[in-house]
């Protein structure tokens, strides 16, 4: 069997089951704890749990008043219940992971988190049932807790990847700053990576952009690209193809040595659209087509 | 021997993989044209993946030779593969309705190509680009 990351994203419940080791034996041995912390044992560990907590630096951080306490006590014993009650459906699953983005939202550290499993795992512990084996018992709580610890852990990444997939998508909105730098001339530089998706940004703001100010003239600046790969190359043509049904010539500014030589040994055609090694050309060229020349006044220079 | 390994499953590894492998060849002592070189082609195989295989792994790895050094580039999946190689690297062939170009065009690009690939077993790429 092998894993990665993504499959780890979302595991299904049978798998992980099997991974953990919990099995029939495993779960009679939660229903023999189950059976043996009924009628108060519950609430003895959850209690020696949180004379250890009210110790801990995160305790005052987290936990700011006694309504809050008393709530996640209780939340905690009924957490306990299911837990030796064995019954691992997708339910439990969604609950942990709940926890977990509850947890992660708050910004609690991981280690934190785990470091309180740890002690839960201890306060358990000393709740041992009479009657059984005891290493078995410490070996299936084990298996538990890490199973129920790693679908918080998950629940952390994932909401780690979610909030920088969501930065970076905010970024990027951002990043297609279309501008009209002179009457007819829109300028776009980009900077930085395209991907499938930018691409259809900057298309439809450049877009957008030319039917709204008319313009005949879009610049596409790529100094600050630094790869154009067969992909990027055929998004620029497209963009260049698009604007040009628009009746708006587009120039791409700013391509380097480095760049023009590797796209001419990748073979791509960039077939008629205008490029120019600088923007200062690529300018010069915008002006020439809306019928405008730049000249010396005599005062400066 | 500097060796790196990645999984490449969405365009986010693609960006991670090309922004770590033109840094890697920088500091390697490479000219721009050599590093936008050699991080067009990783970006081309890693794309490829993407576009074929759903997944797969990079792992790159510094060369170092009595008087130069360089980078290999090893691209692996576990896709379709590619059913005839000699088609795969002529110009302009694409079996993906997108401009072909990128297997012929990554061979250009490296110093050295090698491919194998075997159908409903994957493919592997290997490129190297020697810096100085």
């Amino acid at each position: 069997m092998s894993f990665t990351a993504m499959d780890l994203h979302s595991p299904d419940t049978a798998s992980l089951l099997k991974v953990y080791g919990i099995g029939d034996a495993e779960i009679e041995t939660l229903h023999a704890w189950k059976a043996h912390l009924e009628g108060g044992g519950f609430e003895r560990v959850v209690a020696d749990f949180y004379t250890w907590l009210q110790r801990q630096p995160e305790y005052e951080e987290f936990i700011d008043n006694p309504e809050t306490e008393r709530r996640l006590r209780r939340l905690q014993t009924t957490h306990l219940v299911s837990l030796v009650s064995g019954e691992f459906d997708d339910r439990y699953f969604s609950n942990r992971t709940r926890v977990g983005e509850v947890h992660a939202r708050i910004g609690l550290p991981l280690h934190s988190y785990h470091g309180a499993m740890n002690h839960l795992c201890l306060c358990m512990l000393r709740q041992l049932p009479p009657d059984v084996d005891p290493l078995g018992a410490t070996v299936t709580l084990l298996r538990v807790l890490h199973l129920d610890t790693a679908l918080v852990a998950l629940a952390y990444s994932r909401y780690a990847n979610d909030r920088v997939a969501a930065q970076s998508k905010a970024l990027l909105e951002m990043s297609t700053p279309v501008t009209e730098i002179w009457r007819g001339v829109l300028l776009l530089p980009i900077v930085g990576i395209i991907d499938s998706g930018r691409a259809q940004d900057i298309m439809t703001g450049a877009l957008t952009k030319i039917s709204s100010s008319r313009a005949r003239v879009f610049i596409m600046d790529i100094s600050g690209v630094a790869v154009v790969d067969t992909a990027v190359a055929n998004y620029l043509i497209k963009v260049t193809r698009a604007t040009r049904l628009m009746g708006c010539e587009c120039i791409v500014s700013g391509v380097s040595p480095a760049i023009a030589e590797t796209i001419v040994e990748l073979g791509i055609d960039v077939g008629t659209i205008v490029t120019t090694g600088t923007l200062m050309q690529a300018l010069v060229l915008a002006f020439d087509r809306v019928g405008l020349s730049v000249e010396q006044s005599g005062r400066a220079g | 021997m500097k060796r790196s390994r990645w999984r490449v499953a969405t365009e986010a590894d693609v960006h991670l993989i090309v922004a770590e492998s033109y840094k890697a060849l920088e500091a390697l002592g490479a000219r721009p044209v050599q590093a936008a070189k050699f991080t067009t082609a990783v970006s081309e195989l890693a794309r490829n993946i993407l576009k074929y295989a759903d997944r797969g792994y990079i792992e790159f790895v510094e060369l170092v030779e009595d008087n130069r050094v360089g980078m290999r580039a090893e691209v692996t999946d576990k896709g379709p593969g590619i059913a005839d190689i000699e088609l795969a690297l002529a110009d302009s062939y694409s079996s993906s309705g997108t401009l072909g170009l990128g297997l012929p065009g990554v061979r250009r690009l490296a110093h050295r190509f090698e491919i194998e690939s075997e159908v409903g077993k994957g493919t592997r790429v290997l490129i190297e680009m020697w810096v100085r």
